[in-house]
């Protein structure tokens, strides 16, 4: 918790304020029995408000200030009767500013801390978001934020009015009688104990709590992005028991901690009932012994006092829950916090580029993903990609093809070996300098909530319209994005569901050409695409991308055979042979089995081949 | 706001929430005791926790009025007379013993109470939370096409939480605070029945200013609620296409968006915490008002001689109408967590009353006896009003044949398998399967004689083996490996060290996109079905290992009929027909050697697959 309490500096002024305006609400409270006992007392039983002995010289003082000598006690009723009112409003006043100044401050923090969480997730590595799951990524995002901002708020608020009743409640009983002092001395320290015991059992609990929401979030998110599937396979019923499952867990361990804390409330009436009794009989035996100072209004007061110190700790009872749930939550944001990107930037000492004619250089790479186990997905791959080359690479599913481009903008370290781009190794560049030569389409093409436009701005955002026509153009985008009704505006809705997977492929790749990027990846980005759209899209590329280095993947033999240089993975990690078409059909059989596999001689490809 | 045009695939009318906040969105009024009721009427499924529960808070209620009773009564037993104090040390052993009874019991009664609330509000949001996911699968697709899924997220985990909070905080107390008032209310009537009316009149008073102060504070909670689902879309949205957002360097631009959204959320609340705080000193001012006037009419009672008020009298009524304030003024504070809950509410019951699939079919099928004739006559469709992608497509497929669909991105292909499925409903036009209007078949019965491959594969996180399973839980490991072996997926999963039982993480990211698609084939080979569709089933699959699988696939299509979405010629081929779409109808059908011959679209898009240099 210290350290999310750093977040509470900027607003340390008014989390200060806060409190001492709570001091008015207060006062304002603690002054209205007066208030109410001077109506009744003087207004209504008829004391005389000059008595000696049972008068109040503060009532008589104000009764003089308003009427001077001449009033009645239907004057005493209303006098007072509007100071009442007036010290409610006063009060009510402070109670609201409490609230607005405790609001700004855990409001802020609450803002500052979530937007940190999540600049945090947006600087980690690849491999750290998967690991934590888009589902409680999620959940930590809003709701455990939310739980800790809410604690704050209370503790703000509760800070100054329970201690001030412990306080001052304890010492007016122990001025009273050191006999009552010993009993709340008794009864602290077993309610203290109830209260430890019950939160060591519920903060790991309320952990779990959260944990299970992550994942209700899991399954809900699973089958909202998945419903095609599920309603496919009539797995709606299945699914419904699968989020039964989850839901019903979260609702057990909500229950197991909530059974938990119901035994706060009652045990601490009863501490509180108890020591009622205590006093009143240890009064009584005083009385009876004849114990002087010991009459029937110290008994009375000494009750008033005890219920007031315990009910102050009563009052904390609620603060104890938030406390725990707000550790938790807390602990699952500062793992966020806490974790540090595994990629990180280079130092940017780029030093002396030896190699300028070579755009990516690759040397004895090998890799496995973080935190598997098994052979490795690349093995000693050894290459190098000249500028202004079209390379492309083919092999079997699962080879390591997507692998192989990703180290490149570094999404992975490799494992072993260096991975070289214009001739300085990837480690030591800023991540988005690095990145920022790159234009990188996706296999899976991934679109976000927004209009077209904004989807290809991606690419540069500092783009001309007529540079987003111009990529869009050259991606062969443009045709279908004019028919749209509003065009370049048309909104895209969730991930692009809206698109086709051709027209999907073609807005990434119009985002990528937009940065007119040194280098373009294109992992597998066109296989959507019907084979004359993609004759034109190569066709155009030769002007909009001319002289950028791309690296191309593909299945489709029409697909690489125009690149300058195509490198086969063999199923087993290793590049077995580079050349251009005419050379490996000649030379490498895998690719030789690839063609024919396209190209089956089942009598008609003779013509389709022409 | 803009939305989609023809070709593309959903569209529709905008929904709530979009993440990034661009889409401006209205505030729908809404029936706030409409909601409430509809809240109680989940409270009131438990009616037997619910009954047990009343019945506890009576009878603790009732102890805490006798309570100091006794203690009084205790307090009493010391006297004054003969000039010193006594004591009736017996008497006063007596009560007390009689108070320990009663707290204990209280206390045992407390804590039975806690238990039963927690049990009330948590089997209260349970079941709300299985209604909420039970609707939100009966959801057409179209919804989650359109939806912030990051949003409905949210309303099933942030929304459900604030409604259970406040169920398990705010009932008790409610329901507590009712039935003080009514013990007060009786207790005053006892003393002045005139002074119970002035009384009781601040209780329509007290009704009137926090509804009138809820409908103007609901739009801060409502809008609260809806930043918070914001904030989850855009996060859900960001992770989930993370290569993208940092392979474009967009992880600053996403920062400042989330900071947006963010800081909107921080104002919002802000506004709704300082207006829910006015409540207290509100109902505290009123609750002191009513302290006074009853003193002042006490008074003037008293000194006229109106109803033979006493000192004692005015006394009692001042102390009850303190009574009166308290629970009063606990509702008060419960009251930013009540309106939050009800904003949330309207969230849960906004989608809860979103329309179902249609799914009138009652014509109950035997699947197993279906021979898969399918008939598509003159299909009209738009997924944007005015904007058609099909115009009066007729196909004829018979049992056993194997289909090929090709034609230009956009051109209708995917349209054809979401009408089939009815993931959504022809505009004009029928489909028909052995004769039978699919619109006849239900749901359930159609979709099982279909198995779909899509290009986009869904795997869920959970082992390879039950991801397999999916399309027919029923399989067994025999057949689970037959399946894969059919999709060539054996060979890598046996390389895994789990084999089967890996785990999948979430989206199968620890998967290649190629092997994602050959689990998914595995899939729907296990759940034999007597359609299967391949929506570009196999576009990340390696040429090769693709020639396998249709030679298994091959043997196991035999007479059943598949639907083939693909544009590499080798997937297409063999099929037993190709036909063209093109502009929403069909340009033309035929074998691969037909329609090279006929030299007309589809010898255009195909005749180059290898001499594609130019075009």
């Amino acid at each position: 918790m210290k350290k999310l309490f750093s977040y509470m500096k900027p607003y340390r002024f008014l989390a200060f304020i806060s409190p001492l305006l709570m001091i008015g609400e207060v006062a304002a409270d603690l002054m209205l029995p007066y208030l109410m006992s001077f109506i009744v007392n003087y207004g209504i039983t008829g004391i005389d408000i000059n008595d000696s002995e049972k008068g109040s010289e503060i009532a008589a003082a104000v009764m003089e200030f308003f009427h001077g000598n001449d009033y009645e006690a239907m004057d005493i009723i209303i006098t007072f009767g509007i100071l009442m009112l007036a010290v409610t409003l006063v009060g009510g006043f402070f109670g609201v500013f409490c609230a607005y100044t405790a609001a700004r401050a855990a409001q802020g923090f609450g803002n500052d801390l979530r937007c940190d969480a999540f600049k945090k997730v947006m600087s980690l590595s690849i491999q750290q978001t998967d690991k934590f799951t888009t589902g409680s990524l999620v959940t930590r995002m809003t709701n455990d934020i939310t739980m800790v901002t809410d604690f704050m708020e209370m503790l703000m608020r509760m800070f100054v009015r329970s201690p001030m009743f412990l306080i001052g409640g304890t010492v007016m009983l122990v001025a009273l009688d050191l006999q009552f002092g010993a009993i709340l001395l008794c009864a602290v320290p077993v309610l203290a104990v109830v209260l430890a015991i019950v939160l060591a059992k519920a903060m790991p609990m309320y952990g779990l709590v959260q944990k299970r929401l992550d994942r209700v979030n899991s399954v809900v998110q699973e089958n909202v992005s998945g419903a095609r599937v599920v309603k496919a396979c009539v797995k709606e019923e299945y699914e419904y028991n699968r989020f039964k499952n989850a839901n019903g867990e979260l609702k057990n361990t909500n229950y197991s901690v909530l059974k938990l804390m119901a035994v706060i409330t009652p045990v601490l009436t009863v501490i509180q009932n108890f020591a009622v009794i205590a006093i009143i009989y240890i009064g009584g035996l005083n009385i009876s012994i004849e114990k002087s100072g010991m009459d029937t209004g110290t008994v009375m007061a000494a009750v008033t006092y005890i219920s007031q110190v315990i009910m102050s700790v009563m009052m904390t009872t609620n603060m104890f829950q938030s406390i725990s749930r707000a550790t938790a939550s807390g602990k699952r944001i500062r793992e966020i916090i806490d974790t540090e990107p595994v990629i990180r930037d280079g130092d940017g000492n780029y030093g002396e580029n030896t190699d300028t004619d070579v755009m990516v250089e690759m040397k004895n790479v090998s890799f496995m993903y973080p935190e598997t186990v098994g052979r490795p997905v690349l093995k000693n791959i050894s290459l190098k990609i000249k500028k202004g080359e079209t390379f492309a690479v083919i092999g079997a599913t699962g080879c390591g093809k997507t692998s192989l481009v990703s180290l490149i903008p570094r999404f992975y370290d490799t494992t072993g070996g260096e991975v070289y781009v214009d001739g300085i190794n990837v480690k030591k560049y800023k991540l988005s300098e690095l990145r920022e030569k790159i234009g990188y389409v996706m296999q899976k093409s991934e679109l976000f909530s927004d209009t077209i436009e904004g989807n290809i701005r991606w690419g540069k955002p500092e783009a001309s319209e007529a540079e987003i026509r111009e990529a869009a153009e050259a991606a062969q985008a443009a045709s279908f994005i004019e028919e749209f009704g509003d065009g370049y505006n048309t909104f895209i809705a969730e991930k692009g569901a809206s698109l086709s997977g051709g027209q999907k492929q073609r807005m990434s790749i119009a985002r990528a050409l937009l940065r007119k990027p040194e280098l373009l990846i294109l992992d597998d980005s066109t296989s959507a695409l019907d084979l004359v759209t993609e004759a034109r899209l190569r066709a155009s590329f030769k002007q909009a991308a001319a002289g950028t280095t791309v690296i191309l993947i593909a299945q489709r033999i029409a697909s690489v055979m125009e690149a300058d240089r195509i490198a086969v993975i063999e199923s087993d990690g290793s590049i077995v042979s580079i050349g251009t078409h005419e050379e490996l059909m000649k030379s490498s059989d895998t690719y030789r089995d690839i063609y024919a596999s396209q190209n089956k001689t089942n009598g008609s490809d003779g013509k389709a081949g022409v | 706001m803009p939305r989609l045009g023809p070709g593309g695939r959903p569209g529709g009318p905008g929904g709530p929430g979009g993440p990034m906040g661009a889409r401006i969105n209205r505030e729908k009024p809404k029936n706030t005791k409409g909601t409430l009721f509809r809240i109680l009427k989940y409270i009131g499924k438990n009616k037997l926790i619910l009954i047990m529960l009343v019945v506890l808070m009576a009878v603790i209620t009732a102890i805490d009025v006798l309570g100091p009773m006794f203690q009084q009564k205790a307090i009493d037993t010391i006297s004054f007379y003969d000039g010193r104090l006594h004591v009736d040390l017996d008497s006063m052993r007596f009560y007390l013993f009689i108070m320990i009874c009663i707290f204990a019991c209280s206390g045992a009664m407390t804590f039975f109470q806690g238990i039963l609330s927690a049990k009330l509000s948590q089997a209260t949001v349970y079941e709300m939370r299985n209604d909420l996911f039970k609707k939100i699968s009966r959801l057409p697709v179209k919804y989650t096409d359109t939806h912030s899924h990051g949003d409905i997220m949210s309303r099933m985990t942030n929304d459900v939480e604030n409604v259970s909070n406040a169920i398990a905080q705010s009932v008790t107390s409610l329901f507590s605070a009712l039935l003080t008032l009514a013990g007060v209310t009786v207790m005053m009537l006892y003393y002045s029945r005139i002074m119970t009316v002035i009384a009781v009149v601040t209780i329509p008073v007290t009704i009137l200013v926090s509804s009138k102060l809820a409908k103007f504070m609901r739009k801060y909670f409502v809008r609260q609620q809806r930043l918070l689902g914001q904030i989850n879309g855009h996060v859900e949205e960001m992770i989930s296409s993370y290569k993208t957002v940092a392979a474009y360097g967009k992880e600053e631009e996403a920062v400042e968006k989330f900071w947006q959204i963010s800081s909107e959320l921080k104002k919002c609340s802000i506004s709704a915490r300082v207006w829910g705080s006015i409540m207290g000193p509100i109902m505290n001012f009123l609750g002191n008002f009513q302290y006074v006037i009853l003193a002042s009419l006490g008074g003037f009672m008293m000194i006229k001689g109106y109803g033979g008020m006493t000192v004692g009298r005015i006394q009692a009524m001042l102390q009850y109408s303190k009574n009166f304030s308290r629970p009063v003024n606990m509702i008060a504070a419960q009251y930013s967590s009540i309106l939050t809950a009800l904003a949330g509410a309207e969230r849960i019951f906004d989608i809860m009353d979103s329309d179902d699939e249609i799914d009138e079919g009652r014509d109950n099928i035997d699947i197993a006896s279906l021979n898969g004739n399918i008939e598509f006559t003159d299909m009209h469709f738009g997924y944007v009003e005015n904007e058609p992608v099909l115009k009066g497509l007729n196909l004829s497929v018979k049992a056993g044949q194997k289909i090929a669909i090709v034609g230009a991105t956009g051109s209708g292909k995917t349209t054809i398998v979401n009408l089939l499925t009815r993931f959504y409903e022809l505009d004009s036009g029928s489909i028909t399967i052995d004769g039978k209007d699919i619109t006849d078949i239900p749901k359930e019965n159609l979709r099982k004689a279909i198995a779909i491959v899509l290009q986009d594969t869904v795997l869920f996180n959970d082992t390879i083996r039950a991801n397999i399973k999916y399309g027919n839980t029923e399989a067994d490991d025999k057949a689970v490996k037959a399946a894969a072996a059919t999709a060539m997926a054996d060979r890598f999963i046996e390389r895994l060290p789990d084999g089967y039982e890996t785990v999948l993480a979430e989206a199968g990211s620890n998967l290649s996109q190629g092997q994602r698609q050959l689990l998914s084939i595995a899939r729907a080979v296990l759940a034999e079905p007597k359609i299967l569709i391949l929506d570009e089933a196999t576009s990340s699959v390696d040429t090769r290992t693709e020639m396998h699988i249709q030679q298994a696939m091959i043997n196991l299509m035999k007479g059943r009929t598949s639907l083939i979405i693909a544009h590499r010629l080798s997937t297409i081929r063999d099929a037993d027909m190709i036909v063209v779409v093109n502009d929403g109808v069909i340009a033309e059908a035929g074998s691969h050697d037909e329609l090279i011959k006929r030299e007309g679209e589809y010898y255009k898009l195909y005749s180059k697959q290898f001499a594609g240099q130019t075009i």
